[in-house]
């Protein structure tokens, strides 16, 4: 239950991941102005933009980036609109949205650098607004909110959202105070009970939590503090807060295994009690109180401080205390592309391997002692068989560390809410193949923010029901069987209501569980009636049901009125995924990896010559069980030269009634040979699932997919056809096993 | 000793396979070929996102085809870690057998079967077939 993680490495996996959105997002607003100008709506083009920056957006409001979230909350809400409304934009307004693009860009850019994104500029979120159809639902930025002042350290003013500072402004104008706490926890204060969800939990029975702001001071000379005993510890100006002077010698004397990283926490808060009876409270807690904004009377806020503060991302205080401080040595980053060369090479390997095999039982059969020969093959057969372990094995990353940033989304959404959360993770020791990590987050990120956002009661509606007022957030992997990952995400909040659900999606009321799943999986359908920037735009289950497809799993829900909800995603550890060319052939329908194919020809079967033959191509009755069929090898011209040409269909001992039109040309050493096939149907990543049982691991099929009709789809290995095509011998043919 | 086994027709036979070693039971709507198994491998199926073998239980008897019916089921059993789907005519009972119902086929029976039977249960009038399932999906 420990989470740990370094900002920087977090800010690389963010660039990173924001920059392939960028650009899906303007290559879907490309697309969507070319389709305008030809007077073509573009729906695809409009909900991919949209989808992208909806993710853009979750990443950016997980690592606090305001200023990206402004901009990109803006598009999303136009691009719905835009595919609600069935692709349609005006096209002046796709220059405002490309303009927009590439103003997150620069931002994103220069948090790659380091550097904190600007605020973007007032003119373009104003045609951004412009572009919108109905009345903005955001909280807006431009309410006497903005310009109220408070006596706050710029780095947390720069922290307070548009919604804080309307929050703030509505207590204050109701006649509240405005009051920062302090509050640094500790090893002695956790032994004594007092953590940050004891403060919130005290402070939240006299004052509103407007925002929870987990704040380290920056250390000299080290990028992030992870010890945060800065040498300006001691010269704090008593006002400022940011829990300097909070520092005791105990905090001075533990070290970062104790508790880690001067961390401290700010809470922002509204009260009606009076300073004595808040102080009161926060002397028994150990914090230190502050009013920062006077009801209805804004002070100037605060000269500038000295050093701004950084603010670290981990969010679980309790999870931090006792935390061990190791570092994460002897790791390599590694592109993921070099893995896979890695496995590709060793596929040929192992096809050299059979080959060998084969050579040397060949030998045996004429007499030759080939036993030495075995044995050294047996061994061979061995090492290449671990070699494959352990490539696949380098491909697999900790779920702990995939779960790593979740801490900080949670905090993001319970400061963005006023909900109180507690995260309880518990990866084990299970580990997946990163392509399935990658594409399990996001659904991660759907579910959790799902769960703050829609599941979990605010604090006093838990308390009037009796249930503690923080909710409990439990992540949990467990390996299923040897190939299975199983994930669930439960909360204890309101449970999901199935009328409410089908009267929202206007359907029946469904009977289970697994109904009520399918209503929540329809695009476009949400259980709020106003969007929020964390969630609520009705996105998000239909994506996750999505991934645990896509990665050939699925996905598994219960729920209970007023007790919470779990969802359970359960897929495969590892998957491969794929370019493919997909095709017809013999009434099936196959895919074969584009790295595969050299190239691919047109076939005119006037055009083809057929040499002397001696083979059956009879295979109607009962296939029998077989290496590929050995089919009529026939030629065409291709460049210049004769290219071996063989059907596909009869390879694999299907009925051939379709004729061919395409060629797959494979080469196999040095040579090229093609496989007739009837039609080919366009090129597409698939996830491939290798058929490992022993019942159907034959030659030339690689593994299995679904293209989308829920049906396993073969992937072909033609390469490998080819090769045990050419080292069949002639002599053999009418003896097959 | 009493253990809840499934019961399915196969050509107006019936037999069993422990509870505990069935995963789940499905409609059959065919299954993808994979060319170059086993004549008695029907292909594979997709089951709840992961990708089964459908062995074809007549085909594995070494009786004659029958055009699939609503009735037709895969059940799917493991061995080990192993899931591996049975193509059968129909499955449609879970059946409690104490120990003394079960007794070893007769010699000839189990000849015949190949060693595919493990033993033979009398359940009233009838006799239920218990399978061999590591057997039946070509496991030594």
């Amino acid at each position: 239950m420990s989470e740990k993680f370094e900002l920087a490495d977090f800010v690389s996996g963010y660039v990173a991941e924001a920059e392939d959105l960028l650009v899906l997002a303007s290559k879907s607003l490309l697309a969507l102005e070319a389709s305008l100008r030809k007077g073509e709506p573009n729906p695809r083009a409009a909900r991919d933009a949209f989808r992208a920056l909806h993710t853009i957006k979750g990443l950016s409001a997980m690592v606090a980036l305001e200023p990206i979230v402004s901009i990109a909350h803006r598009m999303e809400t136009s691009l719905r609109e835009a595919d609600q409304g069935g692709g349609r934009l005006a096209l002046p307004d796709l220059d405002v949205l490309l303009e927009a693009v590439s103003a997150i860009e620069q931002r994103v850019r220069a948090v790659g650098q380091g550097k904190p994104p600007a605020e973007p500029p007032p003119a373009l979120l104003e045609s951004l607004d412009a572009i919108k159809l109905a009345p903005s639902t955001t909280p807006a930025a431009t309410t006497p909110a903005a310009s109220l002042s408070f006596d706050l350290e710029p780095a947390l003013l720069a922290r307070l959202s548009p919604g804080d500072r309307a929050l703030l402004h509505q207590g204050l104008a109701a006649g509240k105070r405005a009051v920062q706490a302090d509050f640094i926890p500790s090893g002695a204060r956790a032994k004594i009970g007092i953590t940050i969800t004891q403060v919130r939990e005290k402070l939240g029975r006299l004052a509103e939590i407007v925002k929870v702001v987990p704040v380290v001071l920056p250390q000299s000379g080290a990028g992030f503090a992870r010890d945060g005993r800065t040498p300006e510890a001691g010269a704090s100006n008593g006002g400022a807060g940011f829990a300097r002077d909070g520092r005791t010698p105990e905090a001075g004397a533990s070290n970062g295994e104790e508790r880690p990283a001067g961390l401290s926490f700010t809470l922002l808060l509204l009260t009606s009690a009076s300073l004595q009876e808040l102080e009161k409270v926060a002397e028994e807690s150990g914090s230190k109180l502050r009013q920062f904004a006077a009801p209805l009377a804004p002070r100037e806020a605060s000269p500038p401080g000295d050093d701004p503060a950084l603010f670290d991302e981990r969010a679980d205080p309790e999870a931090e205390i006792g935390a061990s401080g190791s570092l994460r040595t002897g790791l390599v980053r590694v592109e993921i592309s070099r893995l896979d060369d890695a496995l590709e090479r060793l596929s040929c390997l192992i096809v050299s391997r059979f080959r060998l095999a084969r050579a040397v039982a060949d030998l045996g059969a004429t007499g030759v002692d080939v036993r030495n020969l075995t044995r050294i093959l047996l061994e061979n057969a061995r090492q290449v068989r671990d070699l494959r372990a352990a490539v696949l094995h380098v491909r697999m990353v900790p779920m702990a560390d995939v779960l790593e940033r979740v801490p900080l989304l949670v905090r993001g959404l319970r400061s963005n809410t006023g909900k109180l959360v507690n995260l309880m993770m518990d990866s084990g020791k299970v580990e997946v193949d990163k392509a399935v990590a990658e594409r399990l987050f996001p659904a991660i990120v759907h579910l959790v923010r799902n769960a703050v956002d829609h599941a979990f009661e605010p604090p006093a509606e838990r308390g009037a029901l009796g249930k503690p007022e923080e909710g409990v957030l439990s992540i949990v992997c467990v390996q299923r069987s040897n190939d299975r990952l199983e994930l669930s995400v439960a909360d204890d909040g309101r449970g999901v209501d199935r009328e409410q659900v089908a009267r929202r999606a206007g359907r029946a009321v469904p009977r289970d569980d697994a109904g009520l799943l399918d209503l929540l999986c329809l695009r476009g359908l949400s259980t709020r009636e106003k969007a929020t920037t964390t969630s609520g735009r009705g996105m998000g289950m239909d994506i996750v049901k999505k991934t645990a497809l896509d990665l050939g799993g699925e996905l598994l829900f219960r729920t209970e009125p007023g007790k919470g909800s779990t969802f359970v995603l359960r897929v495969p550890l590892t998957i491969t995924i794929v370019d493919t060319f997909s095709f017809d052939c013999g009434g099936e329908r196959f895919v074969v990896p584009v790295s595969m194919v050299e190239e691919i020809v047109e076939v005119d079967p006037a055009q083809i010559v057929n040499g002397p033959s001696s083979t059956s191509t009879s295979h109607e009755n009962a296939p029998e069980p077989a290496k590929p069929k050995r089919a009529r090898t026939g030629m065409i011209r291709r460049r210049g030269r004769a290219l071996p040409l063989l059907s596909l269909s009869e390879v694999l001992g299907l009925p051939s009634r379709e004729k061919a039109t395409k060629a797959l040309v494979v080469r196999r050493g040095g040579e090229a040979m093609g496989f007739a096939v009837h039609r080919l149907l366009g090129q597409q990543e698939v996830v491939v699932r290798p058929l490992k049982d022993a019942l159907v691991d034959v030659v030339g099929v690689s593994g299995a997919t679904d293209l989308g009709d829920g049906k396993p789809t073969l992937v072909l290995d033609l390469v490998a056809l080819g090769n045990a095509l050419l080292d069949q011998h002639p002599p053999e043919r009418g003896a097959a096993a | 000793m009493n253990t809840l086994h499934v019961v399915f027709k196969v050509a107006g036979t019936e037999y069993a396979l422990p509870a505990s070693d069935v995963l789940q039971m499905d409609s059959y709507a065919g299954a993808t070929r994979v060319p170059g198994s086993l004549p008695y491998v029907a292909g594979i199926v997709q089951i709840r996102g992961a990708v089964v073998p459908v062995v074809d239980l007549r085909m594995r008897f070494g009786l004659p085809p029958i055009e699939r019916t609503i009735d037709s089921r895969v059940v799917v059993g493991k061995h080990g870690d192993r899931p591996v789907g049975l193509i059968v005519d129909s499955a449609r009972e879970v059946l409690k057998l104490e120990a003394e119902q079960v007794q070893a086929p007769p010699e000839m029976v189990l000849r015949e079967a190949r060693g595919l039977i493990k033993a033979v249960a009398q359940v009233g009038s009838r006799l239920v077939m218990l399978l061999d399932f590591s057997k039946v999906i070509g496991e030594e």
